[in-house]
């Protein structure tokens, strides 16, 4: 019997498999750790991340554009495209951790074993980066659902804190069934759990009935998991309720991991000439979501006072652009794949860097999340101020910024599908995109041209100063230079 | 109907599978006790489990026993972080009924 | 209270012994017992992927027992669902769940899924079930309201909808088609394991041995990983569910 296994292979899963051992450091690190403030265990949960992000980049440089290898018994793969976004979540996880220390201070949640959950849920988005099995994407989503339900329900003091994590793990759990019964049914029209050999056999399925449902459930099941907009309830809630470090973490890397492995599943497995297609094929319903998702979540966002409601439906009307794009990879757009990975970038970077800013501002217990509290803050903490507008004037999509060129690519791959199919949904989006600026702005004017209501001190912390000054410049450096982000896939 | 009562054949599991599906999602909409909602939830990853099994015998593919076993792991691992979370809740307010978590509702 | 009990009972009693029966009423025989003309069909195949070699397929009208033993188990797993969802009462729904889920096992035996159904026995019936008999002990509190209050239309609307998606979902599944024409499932012959510097060896399709060669061939990965999950979930329940102010008390741990 062949085993399917190569001890070389390993070598081609060192991001995961680094991110995997330090989440198990963590974990002992945590049991012997004798020290009072088990916030020093961000050293190495940082550590860690950086490390699998500098492997994933060194593997990267080892891979040729077009090449697409399949490793461990045709369970996982590499490309361009896996590492590229491995590193991606890798970095955010870094980043996401040097949010906590000083949130978990101020508001008193510390608690060990955070850090390991964390990274033992980055490794499972890793997966999600490499999977090209059903199996390995079942096994990398729950990975990371599981971690950051976890994580989620970590502020156990909070009322708040443990009704986000019910409703979160509720909807969540709800989602897994409609996943593993769409990848059952998917599994029964193919034959086969591997999504590559998937693409050729469903093609010529006896039981096309089946590829239809089984498309139709998984739209479903990862419309929960990206919150688009029938199935977006739990967003806001979970959102506001989390750790301001952990709805950064939720709202910029699990979105994109869902986002990776729709990737995988919608443009390999059921993309091509055959399957999306048809009166019922899984791009319709797609489509549909995509264009309410924009919608609805704008016009939600638009009446929300606390920040972090909005950017949580903010988050929801982002996720309608990148579904925009995954109907565009799976309707047979080539430059969709390099628009996605682009527009992830620059979604991940402006949402840590504004989550960023949510969690300066708010310290000693008081989270500050109302637009009233903001106001004025221009006046007492200038670059904050800065900081959070090129944050809020990228997630509008507005020019010199990198969330501009991620829209412009989306729409630009949506057009570029046969017959201007996707014509509509391109104009719903530009449509929104100039709705959104109000909102955005709203935040803005509060911070410039409103009166403070009194001084306060925000959170010290160097990290999250770094974050904070990193985040905005990252951001215009996408914007100004944007070529070179876009050839990376 | 002689026919369909003693001729069992895939269609009759495969709809049996769907039902147990339907009866799991109907529990999770209409209940709101949040442990039967997690058991609703765990009915319908039998369902989905029961169909994996169902065209791995079809397809005489073993594969599809690993993807099942794998499924069977991960709920039990989502049932211990679901009832971790449920008690955690019920610590905090006396009750687990998902339609009073009202605190984050505006 | 004692009804409820009754049926349980019941339930349990009759998903051991009839997952039992359905396994002695139609084994996957590992050496054929139909005869030597099939047996020497049999011999001359050689596979090297574990996948099975069929058994001539037969209409099961031949066999009535095993169309009585489907609708029974058919019966205990709808029964012990519809239980789960409509009881007040927190253990019942439990019990009801348990009854389900050994019904499920004994359809997975009747698939030949032999392995997968001990599995679910063990896990599900046993462990899971156990676990959430603790937890509604510790919550103490086994009654509680058995349906929304009306007047939900967003509810009513998406179950409406959800019974037409999984009505369509049935009429579908109806008309599956099996990749080669049988009319009913027979009984799938043994598996070929090529053994590393022997003979060809032939298991049971779905036994340990046909898993496992499975399970730790392609799924060499899964099968490891999914210890990070379970580790996860394990450090995760901890680290939600101890009690609010146990650093303080364990003292240095």
């Amino acid at each position: 019997m062949n085993l399917n296994f190569d001890p070389k292979d390993l070598g081609y899963l060192a991001p995961y498999l680094i991110m995997t051992v330090s989440g198990l450091l963590l974990v002992l690190a945590e049991a012997f750790y004798k020290g009072k403030d088990r916030t020093a265990l961000v050293g190495l949960a940082v550590a860690g991340s950086v490390a699998s992000a500098i492997a994933s980049i060194i593997l990267y440089t080892q891979v040729g554009p077009n090449v697409s290898q399949q490793i461990m018994g045709e369970m996982l793969m590499y490309d361009r495209t896996s590492y590229v976004l491995s590193a991606l979540f890798a970095l955010t996880t870094a980043v996401a951790a040097l949010m906590s220390p000083s949130h978990q201070r101020e508001h008193q949640w510390v608690i060990g074993e955070y850090y390991g959950t964390m990274l033992m849920a980055a490794s499972g988005m890793i997966m999600l980066a490499h999977a090209a099995n059903l199996v390995t994407v079942f096994l990398g989503i729950e990975t990371m659902s599981i971690g950051v339900y976890v994580m989620t329900a970590m502020r156990r003091t909070s009322r708040r804190g443990n009704e986000a994590a019910m409703k979160y793990f509720l909807i969540g759990a709800f989602a897994t069934g409609f996943l593993v019964y769409g990848m059952a049914l998917l599994y029964g029209a193919a034959g086969t759990t591997s999504i590559v050999a998937m693409r050729g056999t469903l093609a010529s399925t006896a039981n096309p009935g089946l590829v239809i449902a089984g498309g139709f459930l998984l739209v479903v099941a990862f419309g929960f998991k990206v919150a688009a907009v029938p199935f977006h309830m739990w967003a806001p809630d979970a959102y506001e309720g989390a750790p301001t470090p952990v709805t950064a973490f939720m709202a910029a890397a699990v979105k994109a991991a869902a986002i990776a492995a729709m990737i995988r599943v919608f443009g390999v497995a059921l993309g091509g000439d055959v399957v999306p297609f048809g009166a019922l094929g899984w791009a319709s319903p797609l489509v549909v979501i995509a264009a309410i998702t924009i919608t609805i979540g704008n016009i939600s966002a638009v009446r929300q006072d606390n920040i972090k409601r909005m950017l949580a439906y903010s988050s929801i009307s982002h996720a309608g652009v990148l579904l925009t794009g995954i109907c565009a990879l799976g309707l047979g757009s080539i430059t969709a794949n390099p628009a996605i990975v682009y527009y992830l970038i620059a979604y991940n970077v402006t949402t840590m860097g504004a989550f960023a800013v949510v969690a300066y501002v708010g310290s000693r217990g008081r989270e500050r999340l109302l637009v009233d509290d903001w106001a004025g803050l221009a006046g007492q903490h200038p670059a904050a101020a800065l900081a959070m507008t090129i944050c809020l004037l990228s997630l509008g999509g507005m020019p010199p910024t990198g969330g501009f060129f991620g829209k412009f690519y989306i729409f630009k791959a949506a057009m570029d599908v046969n017959d201007g199919q996707l014509l509509w949904l391109v104009l719903v989006g530009v449509v929104n995109s100039a709705i959104s600026i109000y909102y955005y702005l709203r935040i803005v004017t509060a911070m410039y041209f409103r009166e403070a209501n009194q001084p306060f001190t925000p959170t010290r912390s160097g990290a999250l100063v770094f974050v904070m000054a990193m985040c905005p410049v990252l951001i215009l450096e996408m914007g100004i230079m944007p070529g070179w982000w876009l050839k990376l896939v | 109907m002689n026919d369909i009562f003693w001729n069992v054949g895939y269609p009759h599991y495969l709809v049996l599978a769907a039902i147990l599906f339907l009866i799991g999602t109907v529990g999770v909409l209409v209940r709101r006790n949040a442990l039967i909602i997690l058991m609703s939830v765990e009915l319908m990853l039998n369902a989905a489990n029961m169909t994996v099994l169902i065209f791995a015998r079809m397809w005489g593919d073993l594969s599809g026993h690993t993807f099942a076993l794998m499924v069977i792991a991960v709920a039990a691992a989502e049932a211990a972080v679901g009832l971790a979370i449920v008690v955690a809740v019920f610590r905090g307010r006396r009750n687990v009924d998902v339609d009073r978590l009202t605190t984050l509702r505006h | 209270m004692r009804i409820i009990a009754l049926i349980v009972m019941g339930l349990l009693a009759f998903g051991t012994v009839g997952g039992a029966v359905a396994y002695a009423a139609d084994p996957p025989s590992a050496v054929p017992t139909a005869g030597a003309e099939r047996a020497g069909k049999q011999v001359n195949i050689v596979k090297t992927t574990p996948h099975m070699d069929r058994r001539e397929s037969r209409p099961s009208s031949d066999n009535p027992g095993t169309a009585l033993l489907f609708w029974a188990f058919a019966a205990a797993t709808i029964g012990g669902a519809l239980f789960v969802i409509t009881r007040r009462n927190l253990i019942a729904a439990v019990m009801g769940m348990v009854g389900s889920f050994l019904g499920i096992s004994a359809v997975y035996m009747m698939l030949y899924a032999g392995f997968l159904s001990v599995v679910q026995m063990l896990v599900y019936a046993g462990a899971i079930m156990v676990l959430f008999v603790f937890v509604v002990m510790i919550l103490n509190r086994p009654e509680d309201e058995p349906v929304a209050p009306s007047g939900r239309a967003g509810q009513a609307l998406g179950g409406i909808a959800i019974v037409y998606l999984v009505g369509r979902l049935i009429l579908l599944l109806i008309n599956v088609r099996p990749p080669r024409a049988e009319t009913a499932i027979a009984a799938p012959g043994p598996i070929t394991l090529n053994v590393p510097g022997g003979a060809p060896e032939k298991v049971e399709w779905g036994s340990v041995k046909a898993v496992g060669t499975d399970l730790f061939g392609p799924g060499l990965f899964p099968f490891e990983a999914i210890s990070i999950l379970l580790l996860v979930a394990v450090v995760g329940a901890i680290a939600i569910a101890r009690p609010l102010h146990a650093s303080d008390e364990e003292g240095t741990s």
